[in-house]
């Protein structure tokens, strides 16, 4: 497959004193179904701005299908539409992503800034409503959402510009239940269609129902390790030192004793 | 993890004793005006189910309602005579049964804004001083004329006929300014009203502009709404004003904050979905029979108000 993401000594801090990313390198290829794990704080985020062009390295380079991504680059227009075409990023919060009038809005807006034309973009958004199961929420203002349709309507605000990559920091954040299987089973079904899927979760149990190739960013900020989501989830010393599972009480049956979270994988009775 | 708990938390707590004496709790001003503030939220949100309706007047096309708004508050200014002015307010009246808003209900917040910006204020101008004419109502009387500076005081100050007439005429034209304004704001919601407004030649990112403070006082709504909720469930009810004041100012600051950090976000946001400083907002300009017959209907009534 063909390197479509490159990062190589990525430094990034905040206001040059509050470290999020300490040498990172990386490579990312087409059609990859990636995630990058670690604790609150790790700087997994900040990658994602960082790939989607929002923030620049302080030292190191990124690279996006061999073009190197910095301020500069990003002034020329067309480079920036197509670049902004190419990736799109569904952030954490989507009280925060959604900024239009009315849901409809939402979807066409990247669209129309993209210079599609209003035609496609309107058979777009209502193709991607369709296939979300929420032209119901067509003409209503977004602050009238539940966090569920909000996330939804997200995702489909992404959706109708096709981009090539998905960024999707902490995908099942704040989510039921049923949004999130319903989430997680998109996610997987985008990936089957050839986009590159790219995201950020401390939820082991996602990374078992998605099984990406994993990167895992340490409280130091840096990546700890890269492999198949199958080699992380079976190293549980490792999960443990960088903290993404530990000990805790916990109560079955009427009995109070402790194990290592998380349940659905660690859950291993004394 | 093991979690140590402090000692008085493993005492069991007893604190719902009820003492028998009845006290009442003071509502303080503050207390009261957030409350106001949350039940603000829910009209708003009240206001755009109700834009929601499949009648006639919802449906209409948000630009055709933009016309009608501009082409009868003309009308309104230009007529003069108090039938027509009248019958502006009955047709208006009309559009309300026909939208099913409940008259009694509207016309009561209504009549009280019109009474006090288009009655009180011009309630001089219903006397001699102001408008010259006979006197139908005296109401004091010197014992001669006089000049005072460039003002000639007559001797008789009273209400005139044609004081009342102008009153009326200018207490109409506020009631039907109001009305109608309130009928297309009831029957259009916030967003697709304000997206009609390019018909007037304002700019896309102007339009986004207020789209997004209009987000922002939503969001500030909730937020001071929770804080209310937040402040209610802790502080019993035993504060007041003073305290409620210094809880509240503290919390400015963290709301201005917040918010701050997440217009942060909402730019990156634009940025990734493509924004580069210019916005290009989609419009639905599609007219309908319907529309064009409403907006027939408008002016045609504009003109016979005018040629009466």
């Amino acid at each position: 497959m063909e390197e479509i993401i490159f990062l190589k000594n990525v430094c990034y801090s905040y206001y040059g004193k509050i470290p999020a990313l300490n040498d990172i390198t990386l490579s990312i290829k087409r059609g990859e179904l990636f995630a990058f794990i670690g604790q609150n704080g790790s700087g997994k985020s900040t990658l994602l701005n960082i790939i989607s062009g929002l923030i620049f390295p302080d030292s190191g380079s990124y690279s996006y299908k061999n073009n190197t991504i910095d301020e500069k680059k990003l002034h020329d227009k067309n480079f920036n539409q197509q670049f902004r075409k190419s990736i799109g990023y569904i952030f954490q919060n989507p009280e925060v992503q959604l900024f239009c009038p009315t849901v409809l809005d939402e979807l066409l807006f990247a669209p129309l800034q993209l210079n599609i034309s209003q035609e496609e973009a309107i058979d777009r958004a209502y193709k991607v409503l369709a296939m979300l199961k929420i032209e119901y929420l067509k003409d209503r203002p977004v602050y009238m959402l539940s966090g569920g349709e909000k996330k939804k309507v997200a995702i489909a605000s992404v959706l109708t510009m096709n981009p090539e990559v998905l960024l999707i920091d902490e995908p099942l954040s704040g989510l039921d239940p049923k949004t999130q299987t319903f989430c997680t089973e998109l996610f997987l079904e985008l990936n089957n269609a050839g986009k590159t899927i790219i995201f950020t979760t401390h939820n082991l149990e996602l990374i078992d129902h998605l099984q990406p190739r994993v990167s895992v960013i340490s409280e130091n900020h840096t990546i700890e390790k890269t492999c198949p989501a199958a080699e992380i989830l079976s190293d549980e010393s490792f999960l443990v030192s960088i903290n993404l599972i530990h000990e805790h009480l916990h109560r079955h049956d009427g009995e109070v004793h402790k194990h290592n979270h998380t349940h659905y994988i660690f859950h291993k009775h004394q | 993890m093991i979690n140590k708990i402090p000692d008085f938390l493993l005492v069991a707590s007893d604190n719902f004793k009820q003492s028998g004496k009845k006290e009442g709790t003071n509502t303080t001003f503050l207390d009261l005006t957030l409350h106001k503030i949350a039940q603000t939220a829910k009209s708003i949100y009240i206001q755009a189910e109700n834009t929601s309706k499949s009648s006639l007047i919802y449906t209409l096309n948000p630009y055709v309602k933009v016309i009608s708004l501009i082409y009868l508050l003309v009308i309104n200014s230009i007529v003069s005579g108090l039938i027509s002015l009248s019958l502006i307010t009955i047709f208006i009246l009309i559009l309300y049964i026909i939208a099913g808003i409940n008259i009694f209900q509207i016309y009561k917040k209504i009549i009280i804004l019109a009474f006090f910006f288009g009655f009180l204020i011009f309630i001089p101008a219903s006397l001699n001083i102001v408008t010259p004419g006979e006197i139908i109502l005296n109401l004091f009387s010197f014992d001669k004329f006089h000049r005072f500076w460039i003002y000639n005081i007559p001797q008789n100050i009273g209400i005139t006929s044609q004081g009342c007439i102008v009153v009326g005429r200018l207490f109409l034209r506020v009631l039907n300014s109001i009305s109608f304004t309130l009928l297309i704001c009831f029957t259009t919601s916030f967003p697709k009203l304000i997206k009609s407004f390019k018909i007037l030649g304002i700019p896309d990112s102007f339009l986004m502009i207020i789209t997004l403070a209009y987000k922002y006082i939503f969001i500030l709504i909730q937020t001071i709404e929770e804080t209310y909720f937040a402040l209610k469930a802790r502080l019993i009810g035993i504060t007041n004003n003073k305290n409620l004041r210094k809880l509240i100012a503290g919390r400015i600051f963290f709301i201005f904050k917040k918010s701050s950090i997440n217009y942060e976000h909402t730019y990156f946001a634009m940025i990734s979905r493509g924004y580069d400083g210019k916005i290009i907002l989609f419009s639905d300009k599609k007219f309908v029979v319907t529309d064009l017959i409403s907006l027939l209907i408008i002016i045609s009534f504009g003109i016979l108000v005018v040629i009466i």
